[in-house]
């Protein structure tokens, strides 16, 4: 299948450049173990906390890679022989999509394995984040497509890191988003970040009260209009890039 | 049949008009030499017969289908080689190979990866990613490439740029093992490899395509000595 060579493709370009293995695993398993180290008190840091908050944040490098990729086909050749082949655009945007599942499997792997060495507990609620981590990556995936489709390769750094930023702030994974203030509280709940932590959260400690209506509708509103987002400028790109 | 027709073909990038209602008929198993000075529209009029840009109007018709009807029919038995060297950086040759094998979705793929590699003598880039390779090496995978769906049409937008003699007369070699079975669009720059290699010539000015007709046919047209001064004659419109 068409989509799954295309995915397989970038799946290797994608794990052959180590600077995004650095960003998308190691970091995230550094701050994990360095806020183990630290005593801070308050509910945040506490390993079942911020675990999920780890899962979010290396997503955010998802986007910032994803983008980079994706800008770097579109300035590339490559996409202007693509485009004279029989592939389609769902060829193109799933490919992309299914290419970064594995990443997202071994980021989430390789941080419950180290969440585990620092004291969470081991159980079957694991399985069922990681289940459901992947469909929560789905928003940072096509967050980086869009983005990736709209600005060049050098812009898609700094682009990209905008997200890895409202990631930190709005998500609530280092501090709760009351300690702030009104207008940012609400920001934030107009943001999917804190929807996508709180869905994690609640899988991973079985304690679903915590995931609330809107965050369940936040976070699907904003996964389908990113994707068609995604999937209309992409296309449109692709044939103006290559007028 | 004809294997690539075009009727008034135009494409205008804002007010700019880069190909200005073309007429072509060209044969299959011809190869097809398109001449022209920088910016005269041949990279613009190959977009549009392989189906990356839209037209802005007129009409294409390739091995009888309509690209507007049957683009991605159309897109499966052709292929072009970019001007500019199209390959994944990443990517080994051999991967490179593969991948595009599997985007055409090439049944027997291992024997016409081998052929290929026999074909362009990549043995010893095989295994080197695409990025590390040289200019010219970089630019022979991406020929390579462009024959990997055993196209009926081949496009190629100024192939032999940046090889050295010995990798050029290779390729000329391929093209000439290819004459008469596959149709090919040849754009160059280099007289002497439109003239030996092609069956008939066009020449492009202006988004126009001026003259048509084989090498020594120009030559007499323009009572030049040599195949050179009838292209400078005829782009310059005798003026030079
Ligand atoms: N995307 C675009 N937007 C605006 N103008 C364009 C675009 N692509 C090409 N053009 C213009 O169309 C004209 C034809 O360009 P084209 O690339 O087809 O020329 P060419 O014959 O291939 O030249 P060269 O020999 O230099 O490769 C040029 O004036 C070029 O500037
Ligand atoms: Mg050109």
């Amino acid at each position: 299948m068409r989509m799954i060579n295309f995915a397989k493709r970038n799946f290797k370009e994608l794990v052959r450049d180590p600077l995004s293995l650095i960003f998308e695993i190691a970091l995230p398993l550094f701050l994990l173990f360095i806020f183990q180290q630290i005593n801070i008190p308050g509910d945040t840091f506490k390993i079942e906390n911020f675990t999920p908050g780890i899962i979010i944040f290396g997503f955010s490098f998802i986007t910032l890679f994803t983008s980079t990729l994706v800008a770097k086909d579109r300035g590339s050749s490559l996409l202007i022989r693509l485009g004279t082949s029989p592939m389609k655009s769902r060829d193109y945007i799933l490919g992309y999509i299914l290419s970064l599942i594995p990443i997202i499997i071994i980021q989430d792997s390789l941080f419950f394995i180290v969440a585990c060495l620092l004291g969470l507990n081991v159980s079957i609620n694991i399985i069922f984040t990681i289940l459901i981590s992947i469909l929560v990556s789905i928003i940072f995936i096509a967050f980086g497509i869009l983005l990736g489709s709209l600005v060049s390769e050098k812009a898609s750094g700094g682009v990209g890191s905008i997200i890895v930023q409202l990631v930190c702030f709005t998500s609530g994974m280092y501090f709760s988003k009351d300690l702030i203030g009104n207008v940012f509280a609400k920001i934030c709940e107009f943001l999917p970040f804190e929807s996508a932590l709180n869905i994690i959260k609640g899988v991973l400690n079985n304690n679903y009260d915590i995931i609330s209506l809107r965050n369940i509708i936040i976070f699907i509103a904003y996964t389908i209009i990113i994707l068609i987002l995604s999937i209309i400028v992409f296309k449109k790109k692709m044939v103006s890039d290559n007028k | 049949m004809d294997s690539i027709v075009t009727k008034k073909l135009i494409k205008k990038f804002k007010e700019k008009t880069a190909v200005n209602g073309i007429d072509l008929n060209i044969k299959q198993g011809e190869l097809f030499a398109l001449l022209g000075t920088n910016g005269a529209g041949k990279t613009t009029t190959i977009k549009m017969l392989s189906g990356l840009i839209l037209p802005t109007s007129g009409e294409i018709l390739i091995e009888g289908m309509d690209m507007k009807k049957d683009m991605f029919k159309i897109k499966e038995i052709l292929n072009v080689s970019p001007q500019e060297t199209a390959i994944a950086p990443n990517l080994t040759v051999k991967e490179n190979l593969e991948f595009m094998a599997g985007v055409y979705q090439i049944k027997d793929k291992e024997t016409k990866i081998n052929e290929l590699i026999k074909q362009f003598k990549l043995e010893d880039v095989l295994n080197k990613r695409a990025k590390t390779l040289s200019g010219g090496w970089q630019r022979k995978v991406s020929i390579a490439i462009s024959l990997i769906n055993n196209p009926k049409i081949l496009f190629l937008d100024e192939p032999t740029l940046g090889l050295d003699v010995i990798a050029r007369k290779e390729l000329w070699e391929v093209l000439n093992s290819l004459k008469g079975k596959i149709t090919i669009i040849l754009i160059t720059h280099y007289m002497e490899e439109a003239e030996s290699l092609s069956d008939r010539i066009g020449i492009m000015v202006n988004g126009n395509i001026v003259d048509i007709g084989t090498a020594q046919e120009l030559i007499n047209k323009t009572k030049s000595k040599n195949f050179e001064d009838a292209f400078v004659s005829i782009a310059t419109g005798g003026e030079l």
